[in-house]
């Protein structure tokens, strides 16, 4: 069943990343309105939808799985089961197992078969819970119509009465004769008009007329049947089969031929059959104990003896070494294959590399683009009779394609545009699950969803993003009593906000927990070496000390975070897509994280400079000003590093001819310019002949092209049509400052 | 002249499915995401020789479209398939009074999906 349809494979991957999202975060909803009938139908709409597609794609056990959660859910819907947290926790475990399942028919690596039978069978406990009307599964339907085996003729008499309301529905008699014809022979058709009305009393709609047939065919009585299929309920049908062997009548006057109501995959558990779901609570409950818990609980052993026993425990590579049955080495590689086994599958568990556009927006680049081509006809039809009085229309022209042109480059970006919201779903549960491993009371309060940022831009920023929002509900809001002690509510909230600002946009987390202490954060980092005792440092640098590798300020480590692990992590992140992070604290009343992050990658507004006769791109963003300097601002250390001081700042300064090797207009800084820019809070002063203008410019690889060169981010195509180079600030900071080493 | 089909679900990934099997099979067809996109459809004048639609849909389901279509007079006798994993003799039942000529049971393959289409496919 699969092979027709298999292109569509990933349309279908596509299509269940949405509608699993929409599971979810339905689910997290219901828990708020546990009676809201449309979010339960728009969850069942999505397991349904899941499952229609995954079974004509072949992919059964999807179609399985989803079916049982289906079944649930369809009681859920009927009101024949309440929701309930243990319920949405069930739920909420069967979507990450369907979410593994499909990763796994998308990937083709293994599933958890245990897993998923075991939250199979859950599910079914669950919704067996009340009235088995629950539909069941459909049985596979068996391969189409093979033709039936040559068998000897035999003659039928048909006697059909059909309803009156057969037209009514679609449905028409001589469809019906034309099937039967398709089985064998027709030999006789009589029409009953017997009921027939007065043509007063007659309703042309309705159907007051019989048949009876013979039909010869070597067919099975059960294809005749089914050519009926449609218009049995409420026909009368005589199928008589006139063989030798005597007649053999079928038929069922009633119509009501009921279909058996098997429901194989949902059998009902007696013991769970009356009130709702008693439900395991997680996955503990329903595995057998180990060894050791039992006999903790039998009180046979202390806990602390158990503990000690299981740190007597050696891993199986241990073992095998010890009795020499592998060598270390042996060992270690085959670890290394297993880490680098995981990481392949957890790789292949790819992005989608397709986007979906709402078609308003390619309505509107294809009105563009007729713009664009009217435009263009316009200018060449005035160039072929070109003459100077026209000058005038030529600029306007010029005019509108400049205009059409910025257009579509903008609306072209704005494919590439996905709202934020697509991330910011998934962090509901994520609150949702650590308010429970930690024992907080937490609420997640998102804004700013429907804003746009790039594909590649959204992609990025899930991690940093969930590593913010861990970071927040473990250390950043109080336990429940603290709270109360504080005189603030019980229940902390993290607020998740994205707005847009300037060519930026602006990701915050805010929590109303504890705020920054700033002793706590001095101490630690005094005892890490990271600052000297006693050095006094202002709020900005003493926040920023968090984002040190391996800093954290938790008296314990958990389960969430607190390895100090994850600020630099973040930091690093935002970086590499050229965003900044900066914190605003403030003792007992919260702490707010805000990243800046460009609107997208592909474009960046550039300052184009000139040196010598080369022009290079410096990312306006980076640009903190421009100076051409006095004398008495530069001084020269060691013969060799030179720096630039303004306004009490001293900035080490690089001669981009010299870092390039090229030949400047000027050696003498007081006649070049001196652009200063910025990254991660440092700066270096950059030497170039002219600032030519500013201009908006698509970022090139030069990596793919070329190789990897230090101080250059990539590569643009200029007006002219020659290739500019783009400044890496960041590489230039490091030139910088191996510079300084050398000099000193 | 190449008869016409109109495709009723909410999956994409369902109608382009169903959208291919019919195109291969020399159909004409339409397509819409859920009953209310349908109806508006049908009223703006597009007169197909066939339905086929889901029914559980956002919006209008294809219970009330069913309904819908037999309350216009152009559309009164056409034939009018559910595409539908319901297997419940309710849902069917549902839909057959609300006017459906027939059903599809998903999963099928283009070749079953056809054989239905022809049964009630006026010629």
């Amino acid at each position: 069943m699969s092979d027709e349809f298999s292109q569509f494979n990933a349309a279908f991957f596509e299509e269940s990343a949405e509608h699993m999202t929409a599971i979810e975060s339905g689910l997290l909803e219901l828990e708020q309105r546990p009676a809201d009938l449309d979010l339960l139908n728009t969850i069942f709409r999505s397991a349904h939808s899941i499952k229609g597609v995954a079974g004509m794609l072949g992919f059964t056990a999807i179609a399985q799985f989803t079916h049982k959660m289906e079944t649930l859910l369809d009681q859920m819907r009927n009101g024949r089961i309440t929701a309930n947290p243990p319920l949405t926790d069930l739920l909420l475990k069967a979507t990450d197992c369907l979410k593994t399942l499909i990763d796994v028919a998308q990937s083709g690596s293994a599933a958890d078969d245990m897993l998923v039978q075991q939250l199979g069978a859950q599910l079914e406990a669950s919704a067996a819970g009340s009235p088995p009307n629950a539909g069941g599964a459909e049985p596979p339907l068996a391969p189409a119509s093979a033709p039936a085996p040559a068998s000897p003729t035999h003659r039928f008499t048909i006697r059909w009465t059909p309803p009156s309301f057969l037209f009514q529905r679609g449905l028409d008699p001589q469809q019906i004769f034309k099937e039967l014809g398709g089985l064998g022979a027709v030999t006789d058709v009589r029409m009953n008009t017997d009921c027939l009305p007065d043509l007063v009393g007659m309703d042309p709609e309705q159907c007051y007329l019989a048949w009876t047939l013979s039909l010869e065919t070597g067919r099975p009585v059960q294809d005749i049947e089914s050519v009926f299929e449609f218009v049995r309920e409420g026909s009368v049908l005589d199928i008589v089969e006139h063989a030798g062997t005597g007649h053999e009548a079928r038929g069922d006057g009633s119509g009501n031929r009921p279909d058996n109501p098997t429901n194989s995959l949902s059998p009902i558990a007696p013991s769970l059959s009356h009130g709702p779901a008693p439900l395991a609570c997680d996955d503990e409950a329903t595995e057998p104990k180990r060894l050791g818990e039992i006999l903790v609980e039998d009180g046979i052993i202390a806990p602390e003896a158990l503990a000690r026993a299981l740190a007597q425990q050696k891993r199986v590579g241990e073992i095998l070494i010890e009795q020499q049955a592998a060598t270390p080495q042996q060992v270690a590689q085959a670890l290394e294959k297993q880490r680098q086994g995981e990481a392949t599958a957890h790789a292949k568990k790819g992005d989608t590399a397709s986007i979906r556009v709402d078609t308003a927006k390619i309505d509107k680049l294809i009105n563009l683009v007729g713009e664009l081509v009217i435009t263009q006809s316009m200018l060449s039809d005035l160039g072929s009779r070109f003459t100077m009085s026209q000058l005038p229309t030529l600029l306007e022209r010029m005019t509108d394609l400049e205009h059409n042109t910025r257009e579509l480059q903008e609306r072209v970006m704005g494919i590439r545009m996905l709202q934020i919201g697509t991330v910011f779903s998934r962090f509901s549960r994520l609150v949702r699950d650590l308010a429970g491993k930690n024992g907080k009371k937490m609420q997640l309060v998102i804004s700013g969803e429907e804003t746009e940022l790039d594909k590649t831009v959204i992609e990025s920023i899930g991690d940093p993003l969930t590593h913010l929002i861990r970071n927040s509900a473990d250390h950043g809001l109080e336990s429940p009593v603290d709270r109360l002690a504080a005189g603030k509510p019980e229940q902390g909230t993290i607020r998740l906000n994205a707005f847009h600002e300037g060519g930026n946009i602006c990701i915050t987390v805010a929590d109303d927990g504890w705020g920054l202490n700033r002793d706590k954060i001095l101490a630690k980092a005094v005892k890490q070496g990271l600052i000297q005792e006693g050095e006094q440092l202002p709020d900005d640098q003493t926040w920023a000390l968090i984002f040190q590798p391996g800093f954290s300020t938790a008296d314990k480590v958990t389960d969430v975070s607190g390895r100090g692990v994850g600020m630099d992590v973040v930091k690093r992140n935002i970086e590499a897509l050229g965003g900044t992070v900066s914190i605003k604290t403030a003792l007992g009343k919260g702490t707010t994280f805000t990243l800046k992050l460009p609107l997208t990658l592909a474009i960046i507004e550039g300052m184009t400079v000139r040196v010598g006769k080369e022009l290079y791109i410096v990312p306006l963003v980076s640009i903190v000003e421009s100076i051409q300097p006095k004398a008495a601002a530069l001084q020269t250390i060691a013969g060799k590093a030179e720096l630039m001081s303004i306004r009490g700042a001293c900035h080490s300064v690089l001669r981009l001819h010299q870092i390039f090797n090229i030949q400047p207009e000027y050696t003498d800084m007081t006649k070049g310019i001196l652009v200063i820019l910025e990254t991660e809070g440092e700066r270096v002063a950059v030497m170039v002949d002219e600032l030519v203008g500013q201009q908006q410019v698509v970022i090139k690889s030069l990596d793919k092209n070329f190789r990897k060169v230090e101080g250059v981010a990539g590569a643009t195509i200029l007006g002219d049509g020659t290739v500019g180079l783009i400044l890496d600030v960041r590489g230039l900071l490091e030139l910088a400052r191996q510079g300084d080493t050398v000099a000193a | 002249m190449a008869q016409t089909v109109l495709i009723v679900d909410d999956s994409r990934t369902m109608r382009d499915m169903v959208a291919l099997t019919l195109a291969d099979a020399g159909f004409q067809v339409v397509q819409a995401g859920d009953g209310d996109e349908a109806v508006g459809k049908l009223a703006s004048g597009s007169k197909p020789d066939l339905v086929v639609t889901d029914l559980n849909m956002p919006g209008m389901d294809g219970i009330s479209l069913i309904r819908e279509i037999r309350k216009m007079p152009t559309l009164k006798f056409t034939p009018i398939l559910m595409l539908t994993t319901e297997s419940s003799d309710d849902k069917k039942a549902e839909g057959r009074a609300a006017g459906a000529t027939g059903w599809i049971v998903k999963p099928f393959n283009p070749e079953q999906f056809l054989k239905v289409l022809k049964k009630v496919l006026p010629a």
